[in-house]
């Protein structure tokens, strides 16, 4: 069950200033640095809320970022809408994908689940790479970005698009926090906890999960929509698996479960592929041997760990 | 209030459930017993709706209740408790049952409010802990609870829905010899407004709670009557302790 504890506002409120302080001070790079944190933690997020709080771990949330980008983008650069129009379809489109898949694979538990949304996923990429319309794999360009120059942001200065999408992270953060401690939350933590229980006390389980997975999913497509605005370019690249692969390594990494976690997961992921990637192609062996090591001591993540050895350095003391 | 006629259940060509009928009035108490293989877990199961009868109709007030799945029966007023603890690992008991209690008002949907936390829940939580004897143990967390915690706990969530049939399943299934009686008179002591039915093979949970017994044997309602009766019946002592003459 989520609690917004003070180390959760603490780590997230500490990720956030240290990686606007490293898109101030740092150049161009470092705020695309920023940048790429901030899209994979909107995602993680997103994932950690089905994954760590409903027991749905997807491996299509790639797919459902790649639809909110393609969603943006076909409605800025093909349609010519506005971009107020475009967030919101692009919104809804990831929100009812998300709603069918979760409708479809909610009675599917374990592995299969899993297997469920990989087939989903790699199915919406295939249709966006074979879309003449979308421009197959050449992808789309010409992608328009929020005008914000009535409030004084100027989105294609790289500092404040920087600061703008560590904003975004934040507002998805404090949704989905708001969101599992509704009433919607709680009853979510119970089908975690036991869902033959939730359905013997007269709730509907595979509709709950559903929604939830359509709520992530639309937190997702967030994520899509400032990825389309960033490069303003997207191709089927952004829908590949290996997206919701490395997204599920972050909530791991960062600490399943927990929130908080996967946005210094993702800061943590990227910060360390730059600066390894600098000194050797093999990166991955690190973040791999990071990912075993994580795995193995308790499978709690790093964040996690933390959460974990404060909690029962409280209980020690209560005992005392 | 419960009408259960002819219902009968087989896997493939095992007759386990045969014509069953049973007839409960609202309030009452109904033990069903039976030795081990009668037939005592499957007419469970199609009381409850995990499993569906083969032919026969189970009704609910008058309404029709056999097809219906376990959630649908569940939001109709019928609640049960598990024969082995099915609770929400991880969460005290304070939250296990406001769970049950904002499951059983039907709030679960809403992304705005906290009906955990409300006035009406939290009511339903202390009456509930009140009844079961967890009132001092709401902040414990089930993991450390008590095996008897636990399965008071188990009776607590099944009650926090409000429901008017609740069905137990073996509500004193390893609870030892010392807690038996205390968990006999929670069980007497529930409202008499809620009807209930208890699937069981210990004789006494019948002879201390019980206002009519049903005894089952290989999948029929073998014999019916008051308590009195029952300790009476010459069919039921033969099936609890066979037959003397034929084993010395």
């Amino acid at each position: 069950m989520f609690h917004q504890t003070p180390l959760k506002t603490f780590t997230v409120a500490a990720v956030i200033a240290a990686l606007a302080l490293y898109a101030i001070l740092g150049g161009y790079f470092p705020r695309e640095i920023v940048i790429e944190i901030a899209l994979l933690a909107i995602l993680a997020v997103s994932l950690d809320f089905v994954a760590g709080y409903g027991g749905m771990v997807s491996l299509c949330h790639g797919a459902i970022y790649g639809i909110g980008a393609y969603a943006f983008a076909g409605m800025t650069a093909i349609g010519g809408y506005d971009t107020v129009t475009a967030t919101l379809v692009a919104l809804a489109a990831a929100a009812a994908f998300g709603l069918f898949v979760g409708a479809v694979a909610a009675n599917i538990t374990g592995i299969f689940f899993i297997m469920a949304t990989l087939a989903f996923g790699q199915m919406a990429y295939v249709v966006v790479f074979e879309s003449r319309a979308l421009g197959g794999d050449d992808g789309l360009s010409g992608i328009a970005r929020y005008d914000l120059s009535a409030i004084g942001i100027d989105m294609n200065d790289s500092l404040q698009f920087a600061l703008f999408c560590l904003a975004v992270v934040v507002i998805a953060y404090a949704a989905a926090a708001y969101v599992l401690r509704s009433t919607f939350g709680r009853t979510l933590s119970g089908i975690h906890s036991n869902e033959d229980r939730m359905r013997a006390l007269g709730l509907t389980a595979w509709r709950h999960k559903a929604v939830a997975f359509s709520f992530s999913s639309m937190l997702a497509g967030a994520a899509g929509i400032l990825a389309a605005q960033h490069t303003q370019f997207v191709s089927p690249e952004l829908l590949v698996w290996t997206v919701s692969g490395e997204v599920l390594i972050v909530v791991i990494l960062g600490g399943l479960g927990t929130l908080a976690g996967p946005i210094a997961g993702a800061a943590l992921l990227v910060l360390l592929k730059h600066k390894i990637g600098a000194y050797t192609e093999h990166w991955h062996l690190v973040i791999g041997l990071f990912l075993v090591a994580a795995v193995m001591a308790g499978g709690r993540g790093v964040y996690g760990q933390i959460e974990y050895w404060l909690r029962q350095r409280a209980g020690r003391r209560a005992d005392a | 209030m419960l009408d259960v006629r002819d219902i009968c259940k087989n896997f493939g060509g095992l007759r386990v459930s045969r014509d069953i009928s049973m007839h409960l009035e609202r309030g009452e108490r109904r033990v069903v017993l039976g030795p081990n293989g009668a037939g005592k877990t499957t007419l469970f199961n199609l009381l409850a709706g995990t499993l569906k009868p083969t032919s026969g109709e189970i009704l609910l007030d008058g309404a029709r209740i056999t097809n219906l799945n376990v959630e649908q029966r569940a939001r109709l007023g019928l609640s049960r408790s598990y024969q082995k603890n099915n609770l929400f690992e991880g969460l005290t008991v304070r939250e296990n049952l406001a769970l049950a209690a904002a499951t059983g008002e039907g709030k679960t949907s809403s992304f705005f409010s906290r009906a955990h936390e409300s006035r009406s829940v939290r009511e339903t939580v202390e009456e509930v802990a009140e009844m079961v004897g967890l009132a001092d143990r709401l902040d414990t967390g089930v993991a450390h609870a008590s095996y008897g915690n636990r399965r008071q706990l188990e009776v607590g969530l099944a009650l926090a829905t409000k429901p008017k049939l609740l069905l137990m399943d073996e509500p004193t299934s390893g609870v030892g010899p010392g807690m038996i009686d205390a968990f006999h008179r929670l069980i007497a002591s529930l409202p008499r407004e809620i009807t209930i039915v208890i699937v069981e093979h210990d004789l006494d949970l019948g002879f201390d709670v019980a206002d009519r017994i049903s005894v089952l044997n290989y999948g029929e309602v073998v014999f019916e009557g008051t308590p009195d009766e029952t300790k009476g019946s010459d069919v039921v002592r033969e099936i609890y302790l066979g037959d003397w003459q034929g084993d010395a």
